[in-house]
């Protein structure tokens, strides 16, 4: 099927570029001279450019990266078509374009437009996210989201043997129509509906006994639609411009949930190592929900107006609604427990979901005095209201199994309001010396079930920008925060259920999460653009952010409880990078480029294996990833107008390592008694991965219409990673079963030959 | 709705009334907030004063001349000019030609407006020139923005003279290299081994931010960082029966949208991700790690193979998104 439309898309090129040739063989040569193709009063003009492609490919299992969203076949190909039609005097035009024609990733657009006027437009994309080429299993889809296993079940060592998925991937199909219209100099008119419709599997947990019980991996089904409709509307002047805007996004998921087969259920006999507790608690399938439907509204209205004193003032209020009001689906399908149990009977059919967000800025620039200074004021207010229904559930059936989990839980509304405050003053002290100074608020306020209520956040704002030359450009910035919150209740969730489960909450004491955590930023920017001569030009960058997180309040909540220590949670994270780009161009003709990055993201986190919760079990992990980026290329124009060579490289590495280990083990006698394999921390071997892709290309340029290239790529893309490298279905030593797929690494050589022809 | 938030709405409407206020009172000055402070170059220009018309310059720009009439802006000037600023063509945005004419043209004669990078003509003045007529749309918060602040110019990003890029006049041939000039680290990301597809070309900077000025930090283009994801993951939207509070704050508490060495873009590996916020008493305060027990919790899906609904979930047992 793929190949037909790939040959359909070639042949359609190839009959244009016969016509084009035609017609243009019809007029007088050079084609320069010639007058312009014409059909039915509009005049075109286009590129068509198709073409041959064959290469060394990567097997099938090692595809999915080499096709990640890619979708690469071998033999012909059309590469691109670019088609505009126009009247003599351009006041109506139109343009009909698109690339990787016939191939799963094509991309086509269709506009026509009556010039300053308006202009309509049609867009179609496809795209497909590949994850996995070399997964396994032993399950059948029976129905879309259903997975069965054979009766009686196999045993988890066979599931080796499972028939490969050649492919587990996601196809996206975006379509985007579009209309805008300039009604005056003053007013436009926008209007936009965009459908992406979502079709594949990707892979997917589901757990049949919790916690700790067997897992299995599966795909998950994804058949969704979003629907987009926007429409704005701009009334400007010079002195002021409001604009009104509305969009409503539409999601729908054609799937309620997916169900599989336990493999360790039924169970004819105990299948090792299928544990105990799976086979004797467990159901013979399970049930998970996938996303439900919802929907979003958004008004917006936005202002601007110029103000004597040389200020402006820009405002902006937004309100949005997210609704969702799925049925929910039963507790469990297995045994009937909730036409017996009444504690299991669903307190209503849905949520009722209903969130409010109010959207509110506020800012302000002004250059009031007759030395170059600027001021600025910003005030944001996002609040998200929560209003959907706070629902009681007395108890549960989890995952499917025949055990009743008590309850109560509630369905806690998580809303919050974020305001944000910003001045800022700019002088500009000389022409090549500007400094500003400013200072900043960030507010959050959320519900009493969260751990921190209120929390401010405090920044300081220093930034030069200097130009004492032309050939030289700084700018540097560095802006340290301090966040402090309100008391962190670790309680907080138990103490707003009333008449919740008994017993203490889950979480430690010690603990502080990192999103509402006191916090130290120091953060700072740097960049330069050096130009010594006009075709040289340098830019080195580098950037810097440490945060550090800080134990407020610990020993009052935790001694209060019996536990002692350090905080838990992220300790600090330090990211930083510095590059350098090149840009060389000694003539016209010839041009070469070439930049560095260094990334480092450092990540510091202590925990604690709480059995018993004491201070000798505390385990700490440096997370640390660095990543390498090199990019260079060359362009040379050999011969003026006629050869073309272009040659570019791109290498990216990447190495991640996690590095464990117990800080207070060494003595103690708690961890002496309790050490097991569980409780010591070691570290995790370290991950890579490479991906190296060179091109290079020739092309000659027949007079001014044709255009023969040849093209030559090499890809390389490695990995090494200790979790999927030799990973399979069946892991030895645990009760849980995998897709046992792995993105490969793999070698491609790409060589291509085409022909182009433009006209006009 | 509590009082808190009543009086919060009480102070956005009378923000609002003061912006009303403001464009009421602002209507009858002609302010120059984002004029030049000279007179107008490009303000409303009086028909043949000063200008000598297209053709004039043509006569000594003929290789620009010629590139500027296949852009869209060109197309517009030269041919279909709607007023009689775009009447006036190269002159509209370079100044008027009269004193460089009679001055014999060449570098610095006249006080034409050049709009290069050594043009001595303030930056504000040249980005001016550009928002007398592209004040609208995408770039009504242009005045304060991270770009604005800063003194980057209009044309830093944008050529006009040229088509260098398929669409909005870029700098350079594609979104990514224009912003990537300066922006070396996210241009650096999108070679990560877990990336949104702007490398293939499917995606671009513009696809989630406006580099142009927006009311939200880091210049996105919705009302905010999570609105901009739902733009094309929805069904991270909810709302849900069961929340996972930091993921309806931010996507970006555990995602790097410009890419990552982990896979779904996380910022961290699994399990370790999890275990910064939980520390119950039960499995996930555990050191996992490549021994046989703990091979579950990393190996796979990690954390999701059981809490496999962290975005949310809607079904009745999905308290802690098992389900």
């Amino acid at each position: 099927m793929r190949t037909t439309r790939t040959v359909r898309s070639v042949l359609a090129g190839l009959v244009v570029l016969a016509a084009a040739g035609a017609a243009s063989a019809q007029t007088t040569p050079p084609a320069e001279t010639a007058p312009p193709f014409e059909i039915g009063g509009f005049r075109l003009e286009g590129y068509v450019e198709s073409g041959v492609r064959f290469f060394l490919d990567p097997s099938q299992k090692e595809r999915a990266k080499f096709e990640e969203y890619r979708d690469i076949n071998q033999g012909l190909f059309l590469q691109g078509l670019w088609l505009r039609f126009f009247t003599p005097d351009e006041k109506y035009s139109g343009l009909i374009g698109g690339r990787q024609w016939g191939q799963q990733d094509q991309e086509y657009h269709l506009s026509f437009e009556r010039l300053g006027r308006w202009e309509v437009g049609f867009e179609w994309d496809q795209m497909r996210h590949i994850f996995s080429t070399n997964a396994r299993t032993l399950t059948t889809e029976t129905s879309r989201g259903v997975f069965a296993l054979p009766n009686p079940r196999p045993a988890i060592s066979t599931y080796n043997n499972g028939r490969s998925i050649d492919e587990i991937s996601v196809r996206w199909d975006t379509a985007r129509t579009f209309f805008k219209l300039s009604l005056s100099e003053n007013a436009d008119l926008f209007a936009e509906y965009t459908r992406i419709h979502k079709d594949g599997e990707r892979p997917f947990g589901m757990a049949f006994g919790s916690p700790g019980g067997n897992t299995f991996e599966i795909l998950q089904p994804i058949e969704h639609t979003i629907h987009d409709f926007r429409l704005r509307g701009t009334w400007a002047t010079e002195q002021w411009q409001v604009q009104a805007g509305y969009t409503m996004s539409i999601f729908v998921n054609d799937l309620d949930y997916v169900r599989s087969d336990n493999p360790c259920q039924p169970a004819v006999a105990p299948f090792p190592p299928c544990a105990a507790g799976d086979v004797g608690t467990t159901k013979q399938f399970g049930t998970v929900s996938l996303p439900p439907s919802n929907m979003a509204h958004t008004f917006s209205l936005q202002a601007g107006v110029n103000l004597p004193l040389r200020t402006r003032i820009n405002g902006n209020f937004t309100y949005s609604l997210r609704l969702q009001n799925d049925d929910f689906l039963p507790q469990t399908t297995t045994n009937g427990q909730p036409a017996t149990v009444p504690s299991l009977a669903l307190p209503q059919k849905s949520l009722h979901g209903n969130v409010q967000i109010i959207l509110f800025n506020l800012n302000a620039t002004s250059r009031p005095l007759p030395i170059p200074v600027t001021f600025s004021a910003k005030y944001r207010l996002y609040d998200l209201m929560d209003e959907s229904d706070v629902v009681r559930f007395s108890d549960f059936i989890i995952n499917d199994q025949n055990t009743i989990t008590r309850g109560p839980h509630f369905s806690q509304r998580f809303s919050y309001m974020r305001q944000n405050a910003d001045l800022d003053g700019r002088w500009k002290v000389s022409q090549p010396l500007a400094v500003t100074l400013g200072t900043g608020w960030e507010r959050w306020d959320r519900p009493e079930t969260r751990e921190v209520q209120v929390s401010d956040e405090f920044f300081a704002k220093a930034a030069l920008d200097v130009t004492p030359a032309d050939w030289l450009m700084l700018r540097a910035t560095y802006q340290p925060s301090f966040r402090r919150a309100s008391r962190y209740r670790t309680f907080a969730l138990a103490a707003v259920e009333q008449d919740a489960a008994p017993g203490e909450p889950g979480q430690s004491y010690l603990l502080r999460k990192y999103d509402e955590a006191d916090r130290d930023r120091q953060r700072a920017d740097l960049m330069m653009q050096i130009t010594p001569t006009e075709t040289v030009t340098i830019t080195p960058a580098a950037s810097y952010r440490f945060d550090n997180y800080i134990a407020s309040g610990l020993s009052h909540d935790s001694s209060a409880r019996g536990q002692s220590g350090a905080m838990l949670g992220l300790q600090e994270a330090v990211s930083w990078s510095a590059g350098m780009d090149v840009n060389w161009a000694p003539s016209e003709r010839l041009s070469f480029a070439a930049g560095y990055v260094h990334e480092s993201n450092f990540q510091k986190q202590r925990s604690r294996n709480r059995n018993p919760d004491d201070p000798a079990l505390d385990w700490i992990s440096n997370n640390t990833d660095t990543i390498d980026t090199y990019h260079a290329s060359v362009t040379a124009r050999l011969i003026p107008g006629k050869l073309d060579l272009k040659f570019a490289g791109n290498y990216s590495y990447a190495l991640g390592r996690i590095e464990t280990w117990n800080p207070n083990a060494n003595g103690s006698t708690v961890f002496n008694a309790v050490a097991n394999s569980n409780q010591v921390a070691r570290r995790l071997p370290a991950f890579e991965d490479s991906l190296l892709r060179l091109e290079a290309s020739l092309r000659y340029h027949f007079g001014q219409v044709w255009t023969a290239s040849l093209n030559y790529a090499y890809e390389a893309f490695s990995k090494h990673d200790w979790r999927t490298d030799t990973i399979n279905p069946f892991v030895p030593g645990n009760s849980a079963v995998y897709l046992g797929n792995d993105l490969k690494s793999y070698e491609a050589h790409i060589f291509g030959v085409t022909l182009g022809y433009r006209f006009k | 709705m509590t009082w808190r938030r009543w009086r919060l709405l009480a102070a956005i409407g009378g923000g609002a009334v003061a912006l009303s206020v403001g464009i009421v009172l602002g209507l009858p000055f002609s302010s120059r907030a984002q004029q030049p402070t000279q007179p107008a170059a490009t303000a409303a220009m009086p028909p043949g004063d000063n200008y000598v018309g297209a053709e004039t310059c043509k006569g000594c720009h003929e290789e620009a001349f010629n590139k500027f009439s296949h852009t869209k802006m060109g197309r517009l000037f030269l041919r279909q000019p709607r007023s009689a600023k775009e009447a006036n063509a190269c002159e509209s945005c370079h100044g008027p030609g009269k004193d460089h004419v009679d001055a014999g043209g060449g570098k610095g004669k006249g006080g034409m407006i050049t709009f290069a990078k050594n043009d001595p003509t303030p930056v504000e003045k040249r980005n001016a020139v550009c928002l007398s007529c592209h004040t609208k749309g995408a770039r009504l918060f242009w005045q304060g923005s991270a770009h604005e602040s800063r003194d980057v110019p209009c044309t830093s990003c944008h050529k006009v003279m040229d088509n260098v890029s398929p669409r909005h006049q870029l700098a350079k041939e594609t979104v990514i290299e224009t912003c990537g000039s300066c922006h070396l680290q996210k241009r650096a990301q999108t070679m990560r081994t877990s990336h949104m597809p702007l490398r293939e070309g499917k995606m671009t900077c513009t696809s989630c931010h406006n580099p142009h000025g927006t009311v939200t930090p880091a210049l996105l283009k919705e009302p905010s960082l999570n609105d901009t994801c739902f733009t094309c993951h929805a069904e991270k939207r909810g709302p849900f029966l069961w929340n996972h509070p930091p993921q309806i704050e931010s996507c970006a508490n555990c995602h790097d949208p410009h890419g990552s060495n982990h896979e779904n873009m996380l910022k961290t590996a699994k399990p370790r991700l999890c275990q910064q916020c939980h520390v119950p008493t039960q499995h996930p305060t555990r050191p996992y790690d490549r021994s046989t027990p703990s091979l579950k919790f990393v190996l796979g899906q990690s954390c999701l193979t059981c809490h496999v609904n962290i975005h949310g979930s809607n079904h009745p047992a999905g308290f802690a998104f098992t389900r």
